[in-house]
Protein backbone atom coordinates (compact mmCIF):
# COMPACT_ATOMS: atom_id res chain seq x y z
CA UNK A 1 0.00 0.00 0.00
CA UNK A 2 1.06 3.65 -0.37
CA UNK A 3 2.09 5.37 2.68
CA UNK A 4 0.59 8.66 3.71
CA UNK A 5 1.50 11.46 1.11
CA UNK A 6 3.35 9.42 -0.80
CA UNK A 7 4.00 10.45 -4.79
CA UNK A 8 5.56 7.64 -6.08
CA UNK A 9 5.26 4.45 -6.94
CA UNK A 10 4.65 1.52 -4.57
CA UNK A 11 7.94 -0.91 -4.21
CA UNK A 12 7.65 -3.69 -7.15
CA UNK A 13 6.76 -6.91 -5.58
CA UNK A 14 6.95 -9.13 -8.95
CA UNK A 15 9.88 -8.87 -11.76
CA UNK A 16 7.54 -6.89 -14.13
CA UNK A 17 7.01 -3.88 -11.87
CA UNK A 18 10.34 -3.62 -11.51
CA UNK A 19 11.13 -3.44 -15.21
CA UNK A 20 8.20 -0.93 -14.87
CA UNK A 21 9.98 1.02 -12.21
CA UNK A 22 13.42 1.27 -14.07
CA UNK A 23 11.38 2.41 -17.55
CA UNK A 24 9.61 4.97 -15.67
CA UNK A 25 12.68 6.46 -14.14
CA UNK A 26 14.51 6.41 -18.11
CA UNK A 27 11.19 8.27 -19.50
CA UNK A 28 10.82 10.72 -16.74
CA UNK A 29 14.44 11.84 -16.79
CA UNK A 30 13.68 12.48 -20.38
CA UNK A 31 10.31 14.57 -19.98
CA UNK A 32 12.23 16.26 -17.25
CA UNK A 33 15.23 17.14 -19.63
CA UNK A 34 12.89 18.33 -22.62
CA UNK A 35 10.55 20.06 -20.04
CA UNK A 36 13.80 22.01 -18.64
CA UNK A 37 15.05 22.91 -22.13
CA UNK A 38 11.32 24.63 -22.94
CA UNK A 39 11.38 26.48 -20.20
CA UNK A 40 14.89 27.93 -20.58
CA UNK A 41 13.68 28.75 -24.15
CA UNK A 42 10.38 30.03 -23.01
CA UNK A 43 11.93 32.32 -20.45
CA UNK A 44 15.18 33.20 -22.92
CA UNK A 45 12.62 34.24 -25.71
CA UNK A 46 10.45 36.70 -22.84
CA UNK A 47 13.54 38.32 -21.62
CA UNK A 48 15.78 38.74 -24.63
CA UNK A 49 16.98 42.25 -25.85
CA UNK A 50 17.45 41.03 -29.68
CA UNK A 51 15.33 42.36 -31.90
CA UNK A 52 16.02 40.12 -35.49
CA UNK A 53 12.27 38.37 -35.93
CA UNK A 54 12.27 37.92 -39.61
CA UNK A 55 14.83 34.97 -39.87
CA UNK A 56 13.65 32.81 -42.62
CA UNK A 57 15.06 29.48 -44.07
CA UNK A 58 17.25 27.48 -41.54
CA UNK A 59 17.67 24.56 -42.98
CA UNK A 60 20.53 23.02 -39.72
CA UNK A 61 18.26 23.83 -37.39
CA UNK A 62 15.38 22.15 -38.94
CA UNK A 63 16.99 18.93 -39.78
CA UNK A 64 18.36 18.65 -35.85
CA UNK A 65 15.09 19.70 -34.23
CA UNK A 66 13.72 16.83 -36.54
CA UNK A 67 16.31 14.25 -35.82
CA UNK A 68 16.44 15.04 -32.29
CA UNK A 69 12.94 14.14 -31.50
CA UNK A 70 12.89 10.84 -33.36
CA UNK A 71 15.59 9.43 -32.11
CA UNK A 72 14.63 10.28 -28.43
CA UNK A 73 11.26 8.48 -29.51
CA UNK A 74 12.94 5.56 -30.18
CA UNK A 75 14.81 6.07 -27.13
CA UNK A 76 11.27 5.21 -25.10
CA UNK A 77 9.73 3.24 -27.38
CA UNK A 78 12.43 0.46 -27.85
CA UNK A 79 12.25 0.04 -24.06
CA UNK A 80 8.84 0.48 -23.89
CA UNK A 81 8.19 -2.29 -26.35
CA UNK A 82 10.67 -4.51 -24.99
CA UNK A 83 8.14 -3.96 -20.98
CA UNK A 84 5.15 -4.94 -23.58
CA UNK A 85 6.25 -8.10 -24.84
CA UNK A 86 8.01 -9.36 -22.26
CA UNK A 87 4.60 -9.27 -20.54
CA UNK A 88 3.26 -11.40 -22.96
CA UNK A 89 5.53 -13.81 -22.78
CA UNK A 90 4.41 -17.66 -22.61
CA UNK A 91 4.61 -18.83 -18.98
CA UNK A 92 3.52 -21.78 -17.13
CA UNK A 93 1.33 -21.07 -14.72
CA UNK A 94 1.11 -23.02 -11.23
CA UNK A 95 -2.16 -21.83 -10.07
CA UNK A 96 -5.26 -19.98 -12.11
CA UNK A 97 -7.72 -18.11 -10.29
CA UNK A 98 -10.71 -16.44 -11.70
CA UNK A 99 -11.57 -12.74 -10.13
CA UNK A 100 -14.91 -11.90 -11.02
CA UNK A 101 -16.16 -8.93 -10.11
CA UNK A 102 -19.91 -7.69 -8.83
CA UNK A 103 -21.57 -5.15 -7.56
CA UNK A 104 -19.43 -4.27 -4.91
CA UNK A 105 -16.79 -7.41 -4.41
CA UNK A 106 -14.91 -9.43 -5.99
CA UNK A 107 -14.90 -13.31 -5.54
CA UNK A 108 -11.91 -15.44 -6.08
CA UNK A 109 -12.54 -19.05 -7.43
CA UNK A 110 -9.09 -21.15 -7.55
CA UNK A 111 -10.74 -24.58 -9.18
CA UNK A 112 -7.85 -26.24 -10.48
CA UNK A 113 -8.03 -29.14 -8.15
CA UNK A 114 -10.88 -28.98 -5.81
CA UNK A 115 -14.14 -26.21 -5.80
CA UNK A 116 -12.77 -23.23 -3.66
CA UNK A 117 -14.78 -19.97 -4.10
CA UNK A 118 -15.56 -17.28 -2.20
CA UNK A 119 -16.09 -13.38 -1.64
CA UNK A 120 -13.93 -11.02 -0.87
CA UNK A 121 -16.07 -7.78 0.76
CA UNK A 122 -14.34 -4.72 1.66
CA UNK A 123 -14.20 -4.26 6.06
CA UNK A 124 -16.37 -1.41 6.62
CA UNK A 125 -14.35 1.62 8.49
CA UNK A 126 -16.48 0.83 11.61
CA UNK A 127 -15.54 -2.83 11.61
CA UNK A 128 -12.04 -2.00 11.27
CA UNK A 129 -9.53 -3.80 14.47
CA UNK A 130 -7.11 -1.56 15.44
CA UNK A 131 -4.72 -0.86 12.79
CA UNK A 132 -6.43 -2.11 9.98
CA UNK A 133 -6.39 0.15 6.53
CA UNK A 134 -9.53 2.00 6.28
CA UNK A 135 -11.12 1.35 2.45
CA UNK A 136 -8.23 -1.18 1.95
CA UNK A 137 -9.12 -4.10 4.25
CA UNK A 138 -11.11 -7.24 3.14
CA UNK A 139 -12.55 -9.88 5.20
CA UNK A 140 -10.94 -12.67 3.04
CA UNK A 141 -7.44 -12.02 1.11
CA UNK A 142 -6.76 -13.38 -2.70
CA UNK A 143 -3.88 -16.17 -1.12
CA UNK A 144 -1.39 -16.88 -3.22
CA UNK A 145 2.17 -19.13 -3.16
CA UNK A 146 5.29 -16.63 -3.40
CA UNK A 147 7.64 -17.09 -6.00
CA UNK A 148 5.06 -18.88 -8.63
CA UNK A 149 3.57 -17.84 -11.70
CA UNK A 150 0.04 -17.49 -10.78
CA UNK A 151 -2.17 -16.94 -13.81
CA UNK A 152 -5.56 -14.68 -13.20
CA UNK A 153 -8.80 -15.12 -15.41
CA UNK A 154 -10.50 -11.12 -14.69
CA UNK A 155 -14.17 -11.32 -15.43
CA UNK A 156 -17.22 -9.83 -13.90
CA UNK A 157 -21.10 -10.58 -13.30
CA UNK A 158 -22.77 -7.21 -14.12
CA UNK A 159 -20.97 -4.22 -15.15
CA UNK A 160 -17.70 -3.16 -15.84
CA UNK A 161 -14.62 -3.15 -13.31
CA UNK A 162 -11.51 -3.46 -12.86
CA UNK A 163 -9.24 -5.53 -10.63
CA UNK A 164 -5.75 -3.52 -10.12
CA UNK A 165 -2.39 -4.31 -7.25
CA UNK A 166 -0.26 -1.57 -8.36
CA UNK A 167 2.76 -2.68 -6.29
CA UNK A 168 2.46 -6.10 -9.06
CA UNK A 169 2.28 -3.99 -11.76
CA UNK A 170 -1.08 -5.05 -12.63
CA UNK A 171 -4.41 -3.59 -13.82
CA UNK A 172 -6.92 -6.07 -15.89
CA UNK A 173 -10.28 -4.82 -17.02
CA UNK A 174 -13.32 -7.00 -15.37
CA UNK A 175 -16.06 -7.11 -18.70
CA UNK A 176 -18.87 -9.38 -18.42
CA UNK A 177 -19.27 -11.86 -20.80
CA UNK A 178 -14.99 -11.84 -21.46
CA UNK A 179 -12.27 -13.64 -19.52
CA UNK A 180 -9.28 -11.40 -19.75
CA UNK A 181 -5.87 -13.07 -18.34
CA UNK A 182 -3.45 -11.70 -16.64
CA UNK A 183 -0.30 -13.20 -15.23
CA UNK A 184 2.39 -12.60 -12.21
CA UNK A 185 4.86 -14.30 -9.91
CA UNK A 186 5.82 -12.26 -6.64
CA UNK A 187 9.42 -12.24 -5.67
CA UNK A 188 8.74 -11.53 -2.24
CA UNK A 189 6.39 -12.80 0.59
CA UNK A 190 3.59 -9.68 1.58
CA UNK A 191 0.33 -8.28 1.64
CA UNK A 192 -0.57 -6.10 -1.80
CA UNK A 193 -3.41 -4.08 -1.92
CA UNK A 194 -5.73 -2.43 -5.00
CA UNK A 195 -8.87 -0.61 -5.68
CA UNK A 196 -11.34 -1.31 -8.43
CA UNK A 197 -10.32 0.95 -11.25
CA UNK A 198 -13.73 1.15 -13.13
CA UNK A 199 -16.15 3.38 -12.27
CA UNK A 200 -19.01 0.85 -11.34
CA UNK A 201 -21.73 2.14 -9.03
CA UNK A 202 -22.10 3.71 -5.71
CA UNK A 203 -19.45 1.45 -3.73
CA UNK A 204 -17.55 1.85 -6.46
CA UNK A 205 -14.64 3.14 -3.75
CA UNK A 206 -14.85 0.74 -1.75
CA UNK A 207 -14.18 -2.60 -3.21
CA UNK A 208 -10.74 -2.90 -2.74
CA UNK A 209 -8.24 -5.99 -3.57
CA UNK A 210 -6.26 -7.43 -1.68
CA UNK A 211 -3.31 -10.22 -2.19
CA UNK A 212 -1.21 -12.59 0.27
CA UNK A 213 1.87 -14.28 -0.86
CA UNK A 214 2.67 -17.29 1.56
CA UNK A 215 4.91 -19.80 1.09
CA UNK A 216 3.43 -22.58 -0.39
CA UNK A 217 2.96 -24.87 2.86
CA UNK A 218 1.02 -21.50 3.91
CA UNK A 219 -1.01 -21.62 0.80
CA UNK A 220 -1.82 -25.50 0.98
CA UNK A 221 -2.91 -25.27 4.74
CA UNK A 222 -4.76 -21.86 3.93
CA UNK A 223 -6.93 -23.50 0.94
CA UNK A 224 -7.87 -26.45 3.21
CA UNK A 225 -9.06 -24.32 5.73
CA UNK A 226 -11.28 -22.43 3.28
CA UNK A 227 -12.31 -25.70 1.62
CA UNK A 228 -13.36 -26.84 5.34
CA UNK A 229 -15.16 -23.49 5.91
CA UNK A 230 -16.85 -23.66 2.85
CA UNK B 1 14.59 34.31 -52.72
CA UNK B 2 11.19 34.52 -53.67
CA UNK B 3 10.53 35.36 -50.18
CA UNK B 4 12.47 38.66 -50.46
CA UNK B 5 10.70 39.57 -53.63
CA UNK B 6 7.68 38.57 -51.98
CA UNK B 7 7.87 40.92 -48.94
CA UNK B 8 9.53 43.58 -50.80
CA UNK B 9 6.20 43.65 -53.31
CA UNK B 10 4.09 43.79 -49.93
CA UNK B 11 6.58 46.71 -48.56
CA UNK B 12 5.75 48.57 -51.91
CA UNK B 13 2.18 47.91 -51.81
CA UNK B 14 2.14 49.78 -48.38
CA UNK B 15 3.69 53.28 -49.50
CA UNK B 16 1.82 53.10 -52.49
CA UNK B 17 -1.44 52.13 -50.88
CA UNK B 18 -0.73 55.07 -48.05
CA UNK B 19 0.32 57.36 -50.46
CA UNK B 20 -2.86 56.55 -52.70
CA UNK B 21 -5.51 56.72 -49.93
CA UNK B 22 -3.33 60.06 -48.77
CA UNK B 23 -4.53 61.76 -51.60
CA UNK B 24 -8.10 60.04 -51.78
CA UNK B 25 -9.19 58.69 -54.43
CA UNK B 26 -12.36 61.00 -54.07
CA UNK B 27 -15.13 58.64 -54.49
CA UNK B 28 -15.00 56.04 -50.92
CA UNK B 29 -14.73 57.30 -47.36
CA UNK B 30 -11.27 56.70 -46.28
CA UNK B 31 -11.58 54.96 -42.76
CA UNK B 32 -9.34 55.81 -39.78
CA UNK B 33 -8.31 51.96 -39.11
CA UNK B 34 -7.22 51.48 -42.87
CA UNK B 35 -4.41 54.08 -42.67
CA UNK B 36 -1.40 52.74 -41.21
CA UNK B 37 -0.76 53.56 -37.61
CA UNK B 38 1.69 55.09 -35.19
CA UNK B 39 3.38 52.58 -32.90
CA UNK B 40 6.40 52.55 -30.59
CA UNK B 41 8.41 49.04 -30.95
CA UNK B 42 11.51 48.16 -29.74
CA UNK B 43 11.82 45.37 -32.86
CA UNK B 44 10.69 47.95 -35.61
CA UNK B 45 12.20 51.20 -34.71
CA UNK B 46 10.56 53.14 -37.84
CA UNK B 47 7.24 53.19 -37.62
CA UNK B 48 5.07 54.29 -41.10
CA UNK B 49 4.31 57.32 -40.16
CA UNK B 50 5.05 60.09 -37.75
CA UNK B 51 3.49 60.72 -34.67
CA UNK B 52 2.04 64.54 -34.85
CA UNK B 53 0.68 64.99 -38.52
CA UNK B 54 -0.59 67.96 -37.76
CA UNK B 55 2.06 70.47 -37.16
CA UNK B 56 1.44 74.24 -35.60
CA UNK B 57 3.26 77.02 -37.03
CA UNK B 58 6.45 76.84 -35.07
CA UNK B 59 6.56 73.17 -36.07
CA UNK B 60 6.62 73.85 -39.68
CA UNK B 61 9.21 76.72 -39.57
CA UNK B 62 11.37 74.15 -37.39
CA UNK B 63 10.97 71.14 -40.26
CA UNK B 64 11.35 74.18 -43.10
CA UNK B 65 15.11 74.55 -41.06
CA UNK B 66 15.77 70.65 -41.18
CA UNK B 67 15.98 70.86 -44.79
CA UNK B 68 18.76 73.28 -44.21
CA UNK B 69 22.18 72.33 -42.44
CA UNK B 70 21.66 70.01 -39.26
CA UNK B 71 24.73 71.73 -37.48
CA UNK B 72 22.96 74.89 -37.39
CA UNK B 73 20.11 73.15 -35.25
CA UNK B 74 20.18 73.10 -31.45
CA UNK B 75 20.02 70.31 -29.13
CA UNK B 76 16.29 71.63 -28.12
CA UNK B 77 15.45 72.03 -31.91
CA UNK B 78 16.82 68.52 -32.36
CA UNK B 79 14.79 67.10 -29.77
CA UNK B 80 11.68 68.86 -31.04
CA UNK B 81 12.28 67.38 -34.62
CA UNK B 82 12.41 63.89 -32.64
CA UNK B 83 9.25 64.54 -30.93
CA UNK B 84 7.32 65.38 -33.94
CA UNK B 85 8.29 61.78 -35.47
CA UNK B 86 8.52 59.55 -32.26
CA UNK B 87 6.02 59.85 -29.99
CA UNK B 88 8.39 57.47 -26.73
CA UNK B 89 12.17 57.08 -26.83
CA UNK B 90 13.93 53.65 -26.49
CA UNK B 91 14.37 54.38 -22.94
CA UNK B 92 10.65 55.17 -22.76
CA UNK B 93 8.99 52.51 -23.87
CA UNK B 94 11.54 49.79 -23.13
CA UNK B 95 10.78 50.67 -19.66
CA UNK B 96 8.58 48.56 -17.28
CA UNK B 97 5.14 49.26 -15.96
CA UNK B 98 5.47 48.04 -12.48
CA UNK B 99 2.11 46.34 -13.39
CA UNK B 100 3.54 42.98 -12.41
CA UNK B 101 3.28 44.36 -8.39
CA UNK B 102 -0.60 44.45 -9.04
CA UNK B 103 -0.69 40.82 -10.50
CA UNK B 104 1.08 39.29 -7.64
CA UNK B 105 -1.13 41.41 -4.90
CA UNK B 106 -4.40 39.91 -7.00
CA UNK B 107 -2.78 36.33 -6.90
CA UNK B 108 -2.29 36.88 -3.32
CA UNK B 109 -5.19 38.56 -2.47
CA UNK B 110 -7.32 35.36 -3.92
CA UNK B 111 -5.23 33.02 -2.69
CA UNK B 112 -6.02 34.34 0.89
CA UNK B 113 -9.56 34.36 0.23
CA UNK B 114 -9.33 30.93 -1.01
CA UNK B 115 -8.00 30.15 2.58
CA UNK B 116 -10.74 31.89 4.30
CA UNK B 117 -13.21 30.22 2.33
CA UNK B 118 -11.48 26.99 3.01
CA UNK B 119 -11.29 27.50 6.77
CA UNK B 120 -14.83 28.22 6.69
CA UNK B 121 -16.13 25.08 5.42
CA UNK B 122 -13.97 23.14 7.99
CA UNK B 123 -15.97 25.03 10.54
CA UNK B 124 -19.42 24.69 9.46
CA UNK B 125 -19.64 22.35 6.46
CA UNK B 126 -17.86 19.31 6.79
CA UNK B 127 -18.37 16.50 9.65
CA UNK B 128 -15.87 14.69 11.70
CA UNK B 129 -13.01 12.92 9.91
CA UNK B 130 -13.46 8.88 10.30
CA UNK B 131 -12.60 7.64 13.81
CA UNK B 132 -9.45 6.10 11.65
CA UNK B 133 -7.28 9.41 12.24
CA UNK B 134 -6.91 9.27 15.57
CA UNK B 135 -3.51 9.86 16.80
CA UNK B 136 -3.62 6.02 18.77
CA UNK B 137 -4.70 4.96 15.65
CA UNK B 138 -2.44 6.56 13.44
CA UNK B 139 0.41 4.69 15.34
CA UNK B 140 -1.18 1.34 15.50
CA UNK B 141 -1.55 1.80 12.01
CA UNK B 142 1.98 2.89 11.45
CA UNK B 143 3.21 -0.03 13.34
CA UNK B 144 0.93 -2.74 11.76
CA UNK B 145 2.43 -1.14 8.74
CA UNK B 146 6.35 -1.37 9.88
CA UNK B 147 5.06 -5.25 10.67
CA UNK B 148 3.93 -6.11 7.72
CA UNK B 149 7.06 -4.86 5.76
CA UNK B 150 5.21 -2.70 3.83
CA UNK B 151 7.49 -1.18 0.55
CA UNK B 152 10.37 -2.54 2.29
CA UNK B 153 12.93 -2.01 -0.72
CA UNK B 154 13.26 1.61 -0.86
CA UNK B 155 9.91 3.15 0.46
CA UNK B 156 8.37 3.19 3.88
CA UNK B 157 9.61 -0.30 5.65
CA UNK B 158 13.00 0.84 4.17
CA UNK B 159 13.37 3.58 6.28
CA UNK B 160 12.76 2.17 9.55
CA UNK B 161 15.85 0.73 11.25
CA UNK B 162 14.05 -2.59 13.15
CA UNK B 163 17.12 -3.39 15.34
CA UNK B 164 17.43 -0.25 16.97
CA UNK B 165 13.35 0.41 16.45
CA UNK B 166 13.79 3.91 15.23
CA UNK B 167 13.57 5.56 11.99
CA UNK B 168 17.19 5.31 9.85
CA UNK B 169 19.03 8.34 10.49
Amino acid sequence: MAHPSQLGFQDAASPVMEELLHFHDHTLMIVFLISTLVLYIIVAMVTTKLTNKFILDSQEIEIIWTLLPAMILILIALPSLRILYLMDEINDPHLTIKAMGHQWYWSYEYTDYEDLGFDSYMVPTQDLTPGQFRLLETDHRMVIPVDSPIRVLVSADDVLHSWAVPSLGIKMDAVPGRLNQTAFITSRPGVFYGQCSEICGANHSFMPIVVEAVPLEHFENWSSLMLEDA
Amino acid sequence: MLATRALSHIGKRAISTSVCVRGGHGVAKVEDYTLPPYFDRREVPLPDVAYVQQLTPEQKSLKEKEKGSWAALSNEEKLALYRISFKDSFAEMNQGTGEWKSVVGGIMFFMGFTGLVVLWQRKYVYGPVPHTFDKLYKEQELQRMLDMRINPIEGFSAKWDYENKQWKK
